[in-house]
């Protein structure tokens, strides 16, 4: 029977919505980043020190100091001087980096993607492990498998990741040479990079050999990360499970007989997701963060450790550019969680203008 | 007459055990409903009447701290000698519910078309997702629902409370059960759409010759709606009888106090009743049943 003619017309096209809503939060976005970029320009101009002269050191001539402040154009008033920056930006030209005397685009572009993958596999942990666990300590609520899930949460949230990691490495790479110390890959290992992303790129070389080895390399530091990510997902998937417990619709769902089993994974699980999900996102991004101490320990060639080295060396360009980097991968994290939330929720996805 | 029984409930008891004790809700029920019988159970709240028809249900027994005793026969099985499995094995086919509140019982996040495909995989479990919703399609037209595509294709929070309740009881009776219970149907629902609702649940039961255990607080509904009506007063049955006999005849204080308790259309303000009467404690008292 085809539905009845009625005078009134809605948006009855899910697909439509999601997209103006992935166009809203790209333009808002955008706004930020500005912000953001406007922000750490000016901390980088108003903290004290001549960057012409940290540039060239502390022998050269004034006459070598004031041709530089001219090409870089600090004699301009600072809004110019803010102009030539976004111009460059816009290119993609972030300066050159004093830590390194390499562009640092070339520098972020090399050691980003190893931060992301690290970051990713992480995400991935906290998705895949946090998750179940906690549903799982929900449907056992009170019994052991829920005792122990929340003991062992417990622990991984009270202690940050660099205990973790530096526990790991004594554990799993000293006393029981499980895994390696450092790096990314086998040093006797050749691989043509071509994404950046040694999983992606022994796969692509077709190396399972060293796809096998990469994964060696990255699964202790990635599991140090998201460990309290793990905890803090499952001790929230638990928290909104129980409450979703005591819904009419679970009893329903037990009423007609669905298993408890099915209850757990579907029915009490995918309305549960929709808050965990949008903590998951902010704790991802978080991620970020807190890779800088387990990239130290584990000698992990990332962004992180790269930003550090470059405060360290009062190396503003790279400042710059990495803290505008950081903001970026943090804000896409939020739209990409943004999008799963309004995927999973139908009432985020069927409003108009849904917020 | 036994024989023809489908549920058969005698001396049921039920304690709440925590760390302070054993409480006891339940103090001995007796409920028999007939092949085909409408059975009202009422009661003000914290009588217990919602926890009987979720012992028959069969998942008040699997909550922990949850002690029942006596015997609940479904169709002559004794629901305590079935096995978790078993139990589970009747809701769903053989017994199934209507709720009070009809949106908030329907999942949120699954569409109602997802809901009725797996309502009827309880009974078959190959069944399409394209057959169950050609199926669904069929009863939501029974139940008065016009355009059954859309509906299947909504969610729950996109429908009117009335579209819910239509879709509620559509679900109960898809798997064509032999025994409905409906526990408060629509009192979440204003009074025009709740009537109409418990009119077209009424047509389908006596269509369908599903039994039903009926339980209110609302006597209005139930006059019209049951066979046979149980009283129920912290825990007892306080009395039993035709439909008939109980509102023309109330015999036992709490009845008669029940009874008061409607507030009349014509005025008179809202009637006074005591909060508790030594006379409501009075033993049961039993209509005898009219034999045809």
């Amino acid at each position: 029977m085809p539905p009845p003619e009625t005078a009134f017309t809605g948006n009855d096209r899910p697909v439509v919505t999601i997209l103006s809503r992935l166009l809203r939060r790209l333009v808002s976005t955008l706004l930020v980043l500005f912000g953001v970029s406007l922000l750490i320009f000016l901390i980088a101009r108003v903290i004290p020190g001549d960057p012409a002269r940290i540039a060239l050191g502390p022998r050269a001539s004034e006459e070598q100091v004031e041709a530089m402040r001219e090409t870089l154009h600090l004699n301009e008033p600072i809004i110019v001087q803010y102009a030539f920056f976004l111009g460059d930006l816009l290119r993609a030209d972030l300066g050159i980096s004093l830590y390194s005397n390499r562009p640092v685009m070339t520098d972020i572009a090399e050691y980003l993607p190893a931060t992301l993958e690290l970051v990713f596999l992480a995400g991935f942990l906290m998705v895949s492990l946090g998750l179940p666990l906690g549903a799982l300590s929900a449907r056992y609520r009170d019994r052991w498998p829920d005792d122990l899930i929340r003991l062992l949460t417990l622990l991984s949230v009270s202690a940050p990741s660099f205990v973790w990691a530096v526990g790991m490495v004594l554990a799993f790479s000293f006393a029981i040479p499980l895994f390696p110390i450092a790096g990314r890959i086998s040093e006797t290992i050749d691989i043509q990079v071509v994404t950046g992303f040694l999983l992606v790129d022994t796969i692509v070389a077709g190396r399972p050999d060293a796809f096998v080895s990469a994964l060696h390399h990255v699964i202790l530091p990635a599991f140090a990360l998201s460990l309290s990510g793990i905890g803090q997902a499952a001790r929230l998937t638990r928290t909104n499970m129980i409450a979703t417990y005591e819904q009419p619709h679970v009893e329903m769902a037990r009423a007609y007989g669905f298993s408890e089993r099915d209850i757990s994974r579907r029915y009490a699980f995918k309305p549960s997701l929709i808050p965990s999900l949008t903590v998951i996102g902010l704790d991802f991004a978080a991620l970020l963060g807190n890779a800088f101490l387990v990239e130290v320990i584990f000698a992990w060639p990332g962004i992180s450790r790269y930003g550090v080295g470059v405060i360290l060396q009062k190396d503003l360009n790279a400042i710059v550019g990495t803290v505008l980097i950081i903001s970026a991968t943090f804000l896409i994290a939020n739209i990409v969680v943004d999008l799963l939330v309004s995927v999973i929720n139908p009432r985020i996805r069927l409003s108009e203008h849904g917020k | 007459m036994p024989a023809d029984r489908i549920l058969e409930v005698c001396d049921l008891r039920l304690a709440f055990r925590n760390w302070a004790g054993t409480t006891e809700v339940l103090h001995g029920i007796d409920l028999a409903i007939a092949k085909g019988e409408r059975v009202a159970l009422v009661g003000e709240s914290g009588s217990g009447k919602s926890v009987t028809s979720r012992i028959v249900l069969g998942t008040m027994q699997d909550v922990p701290g949850v002690q029942v005793a006596g015997k609940v026969r479904f169709d002559g099985t004794d629901l305590a000698e079935m096995t978790f499995k078993e139990r589970r094995r009747l809701r769903g086919r053989e017994i199934s519910m209507i709720f009070q509140d009809p949106t908030m019982a329907l999942n949120p996040v699954f569409r109602i078309g997802a809901l009725f495909h797996e309502v009827q995989k309880r009974r078959d479990p190959t069944i399409r997702r394209d057959a169950a919703c050609a199926r669904a399609a069929e009863i939501l037209r029974e139940v008065a629902i016009e355009d059954a595509e859309r509906v299947l294709d909504s969610y729950a929070f996109q429908l009117s409370g009335g579209m819910n309740q239509r879709v509620m009881i559509g679900m109960a009776l898809i798997n064509r059960p032999r025994l409905l219970l409906a526990d408060e149907p629509g009192t979440a629902l204003d009074v025009t759409v709740q009537s109409q609702t418990l009119e077209l649940m009424r047509h389908m039961v006596a269509q369908y010759g599903t039994s039903l255990l009926f339980v209110s607080h609302n006597l209005g509904t139930v006059r019209e709606f049951a066979d046979r009506i149980y009283v129920m007063y912290r825990g007892n049955i306080v009395e039993r009888g035709p439909t008939a006999a109980i509102f023309n005849n109330p015999r036992h204080p709490y009845t008669r106090a029940l009874l008061a308790a409607i507030p009349r259309l014509t005025g008179g303000g809202i009637p006074e009743i005591a909060e508790r009467s030594e006379a409501f404690l009075e033993p049961m008292f039993i209509h005898p049943e009219v034999t045809e």
